[in-house]
């Protein structure tokens, strides 16, 4: 199982998985927290959630629309957004519709290629827990999360951004 | 004739592979005959094990210019040997001598790619 | 000129140290050449033919004196004494050595300068009009635009990570001198029936390998809602752009698949989800950033400068400098310098360390500190008093930058091609050092009037040939250099994609063939027509005859 690291407030730490990804040739455990495909999950994941006896995952591809969980993202403890590779910017969007448009208060989980260079770039766009495949420790993920100290535009976190600090200058200057 | 070349990673410099090291001047490089396919190979294996010290490295065709020596086929590798044609005080060429003279005399059956294992450009 | 804060100077510091700590992962192999190649692209470090190139932002192409002494001091201490303008209005440097490039970084940040997303799938620095606030053509200054965008795509969290390269370019005038139409996105600012400032929005141009005349998605967005509006363009993109084949990434495949209408509703629909109190900046900002711009200390001036209507009448040279060089400028007594980087047999668009230091001095005492790099690979001093212009051209000229030949047929644009380039399939630098020799009386070029030619060394089209009257595109044909010949491009307000004339030529053909389409234009030009205009009147048959006949 891969190793997690959560964000707490703005220290990235630790954390336990206790989420099975679930692949769909996989047949679903008995019991425990399982993470689905949006395929999987739209055709069993009612089932899986009506029983409330473990929390549900779902894993989205880039190329899948976080729009589809629209109606079941209250009930759903995780949403894993995959990097197949690095490069591939997509998740960065969806994270940010989940957190700004569907007001999505779960995890949102970067899974796949992830490295500690695009940590700033995911807890802004709204990530809150990572399965870092460079080996990075939690350590390095808060230093490399909080390498900038100054940022320009909105995003999903809730940082002023370098006119609202200068409009701050501004007011303090003139007092 | 071929020879291995790269790029070294701490400063872009074009090397060519000799004898199990880098070297800086085309006129240094190790050549492979046709008969030498598995050493040719052997070089960019060892070049591929050494991503700390060199860039992508792959072999190139070499021709012989008459009277002078060798040359790479193509005008991309020519270059590379030399440096670029319109300052022609910057780069390898800068030292002169028979190896450069060789190199700006070759012509002929060039392709722009010097590679013979061609990679498909992304 | 926007003068950098303490934030922006602080962010360029951390930018500085995380690239730092980039390249001592990478020399330690704690980081493979995959995941380090797209982390020193956007910050412009490329690896090229003979070393790692490295490529500076120059916003909107606006330089103040210190940042260009700077940038001599670098082109001296690290590389071989020169730098390359680039049709982004960029500069290139050829010579750089990796563990070299976080000390330049640092040295540049000292001054304002940076490389951030010069290269690389993101949002690339944006480029404008280099005439902005001197012009008195401009309905606004795009330069106060720019830097909107400059600071809201630096770093940005969502976009950072594009299916391709995207590059946004601006103007206020309407005459386009930052080849907007061409570009992913294009913004002209207008000004609407009512008198409230807003942009047209033009999505989807581009060149490379297949090239487009982007078009209008928006007539009139409203100005203040830029930030927002190009969320929505980006964000739409982000999502569907494809990502399968590179050669179908950008967004102008995007647009030309869906149809202008379709992405435009697409936008739209999206557009009208954002946040725009959120997503927008705020009028406290943006008053800032123009107040930054509007502080330019113009003098009340006359009109006329006697001291330079004598010089001119004395002095041929300045004449023809005036004629082709000098520009009017929005302030009575002042005037619009073009400084030419192509002087006969020079390499286009390079300046050595010692031009840029002359002309840093220029900018410093005569022309407020203020100097441009243009698209056409040449610098702009664009605020010189008339009265001053006779000293500036006689130290321009002693110093090999007085060529007058702005938009004339020597003019050229030309990409680094394989002389310098990994992606090259022939070389250009040495096709437009033929052809600029070969229309090297200045008579001669006057006489052909505005003719611009431009090459690429690949498909990928840096030197911009499918806009040009002329363009030239190096092909590998059997291993040996050719170059494909296209007429009738233009990369300005009237733009248009070049058509091919022929087969391609081999090197020592195209400057012939140049003086054999010259000669045709020259004995069917009707009046005051330019090279442009000629073709679009008779068309490309009689320049093809003209060309392949004599081929024969």
């Amino acid at each position: 199982m891969p190793k997690l690291i959560k964000l707490v407030g703005e220290q990235a730490q630790w954390a336990e998985n206790t989420f099975v990804n679930v692949t769909d040739e996989d047949a679903i455990p008995e019991a425990g927290d399982v993470i689905l495909s949006l395929t999987r999950f739209q055709a069993e994941g009612d089932a899986l959630l009506s029983s409330n006896s473990r929390r549900v995952g779902v894993r989205i591809e880039p190329a899948e629309e976080v729009e589809a969980l629209a109606y079941d993202l209250p009930r759903l403890s995780v949403v894993a957004l995959a990097f197949p590779k690095y490069r591939d910017g997509r998740a960065y969007t969806s994270a940010h519709l989940l957190r700004e448009r569907f007001a999505y208060q779960g995890e949102v989980r970067a899974v796949g290629d992830v490295l500690q260079e695009q940590a700033g770039f995911m807890v802004r766009c709204g990530f809150d827990a990572f399965e870092p495949n460079d080996g990075a420790t939690p350590e390095a993920w808060t230093k490399a999360a909080n390498r900038f100290r100054h940022v320009y535009q909105r995003a999903v976190d809730a940082r002023p951004i370098a006119a609202d600090e200068r409009a701050v200058q501004a007011k303090e200057g003139a007092l | 004739m071929k020879a291995v070349t790269a790029n070294r990673l701490i400063d872009g410099e074009v090397v060519f592979w000799k004898e199990g090291a880098w070297v800086d001047g085309f006129g240094d490089a190790q050549l492979f005959d046709e008969a030498q396919g598995e050493a040719v190979e052997a070089a960019v294996a060892a070049g591929k094990a050494a991503p700390t010290v060199i860039v992508d490295p792959y072999p190139i065709d070499l021709v012989a210019v008459e009277g002078l020596g060798l040359a790479p086929v193509s005008y991309r590798e020519r270059i590379r040997a030399l440096g670029p044609t319109n300052e022609l005080l910057h780069g390898k060429q800068a030292e002169g001598g028979a190896v450069v003279e060789a190199i700006r005399h070759a012509s002929g059956a060039a392709r722009s790619t010097g590679r013979v294992d061609l990679i498909r450009r992304k | 000129m926007y003068q950098y804060d303490v934030i922006d100077r602080e962010f360029l510091t951390d930018r500085s140290n995380e690239f730092r700590h980039q390249v001592t992962r990478r020399l330690a192999g704690e980081l493979t050449e995959d995941q380090f190649k797209p982390l020193r692209l956007m910050n412009g470090l490329y690896l090229q033919l003979h070393a790692y190139m490295l490529r500076v932002a120059i916003p909107y192409g606006s330089l103040n004196s210190r940042q260009a002494r700077r940038l001599a001091w670098v082109a001296r201490t690290y590389d071989k004494g020169y730098g390359h303008m680039t049709t982004r209005q960029n500069i290139q440097f050829n010579w750089i050595k990796l563990k070299d490039a976080p000390d330049i970084l640092d040295a540049l940040a000292e001054v304002d300068l940076h490389a951030i997303q010069t290269s690389g799938n993101c949002i690339r620095n944006t480029t404008a009009d280099p005439y902005a606030g001197a012009t008195a053509e401009e309905i606004d200054d795009p330069r106060v635009w720019s830097e909107v965008i400059r600071q809201w795509s630096t770093l940005h969290p969502e976009f950072s990570y594009l299916p391709r390269k995207f590059k946004i370019a601006i103007t206020g005038a309407l005459t386009d001198r930052a080849a907007v139409k061409v570009h992913d996105i294009g913004l002209i600012l207008r000004r609407a029936r009512d008198g409230s400032l807003g942009f047209e929005v033009i999505v989807g141009g581009g060149q490379g390998r297949t090239p487009y005349v982007g078009p209008t998605i928006k007539h009139h967005l409203p100005a203040s809602s830029l930030l927002s509006y190009l969320e929505a363009v980006l964000r739409v993109y982000n999502r569907h752009g494809r990502r399968d084949n590179i050669y179908k990434a950008r967004i102008k495949i995007l647009v030309a698949a869906l149809g202008a209408e379709e992405f435009g509703r697409q936008v739209e629909e999206e557009w009208a989800k954002i946040d725009q109190g959120r997503a927008d900046l705020g009028d406290l900002e943006l008053a800032r950033i123009r107040g930054a711009f509007a502080q330019t200390p113009f003098e009340t001036l006359p009109a006329r400068s006697e001291v330079f209507e004598a010089a001119k009448a004395a002095s041929p040279a300045l004449a023809r400098f005036a004629r082709n060089n000098v520009k009017p400028h929005k302030k009575p007594g002042y005037a619009i310098v073009e400084v030419s980087l192509k002087a006969v047999g020079q390499t286009p668009g390079d300046a050595t360390a010692d031009q840029l230091d002359v002309v840093a001095d220029l900018a410093e005492r005569y022309g407020l500190d203020d100097l441009r790099v243009t698209h056409a690979q040449n610098l702009v001093l664009p605020h010189i008093k008339l009265d001053d212009l006779p000293a500036v051209h006689a130290i321009l000229e002693a110093n090999g930058l007085a060529t007058a030949n702005i938009d004339l047929i020597s003019d050229i644009i030309a990409c680094p091609g394989l002389d310098y380039c990994a992606l090259a399939n022939a070389r250009a630098i040495p096709i437009a050092q033929d052809i600029a020799k070969t229309f090297a009386d200045p008579d001669r070029a006057e006489t052909i009037g505005e003719l611009k030619i431009k090459i690429s060394g690949c498909i990928n089209a840096c030197g911009h040939h499918h806009v040009a009257h002329i363009g030239i595109l190096g092909v590998d044909k059997k291993g040996e250099e050719f170059y494909q010949l296209s007429l009738g491009g233009s990369g300005a307000e009237d733009a248009s994609i070049g058509k091919i004339l022929g087969p391609a030529l081999p090197a020592d053909k195209v400057a012939p063939a140049i003086d054999t389409l010259v000669d045709t234009y020259l004995s069917a030009r009707q009046g005051e027509e330019r090279f442009l205009d000629t073709y679009r009147r008779v068309g490309l048959e009689p320049f093809k005859e003209a060309v392949y006949a004599q081929a024969d």
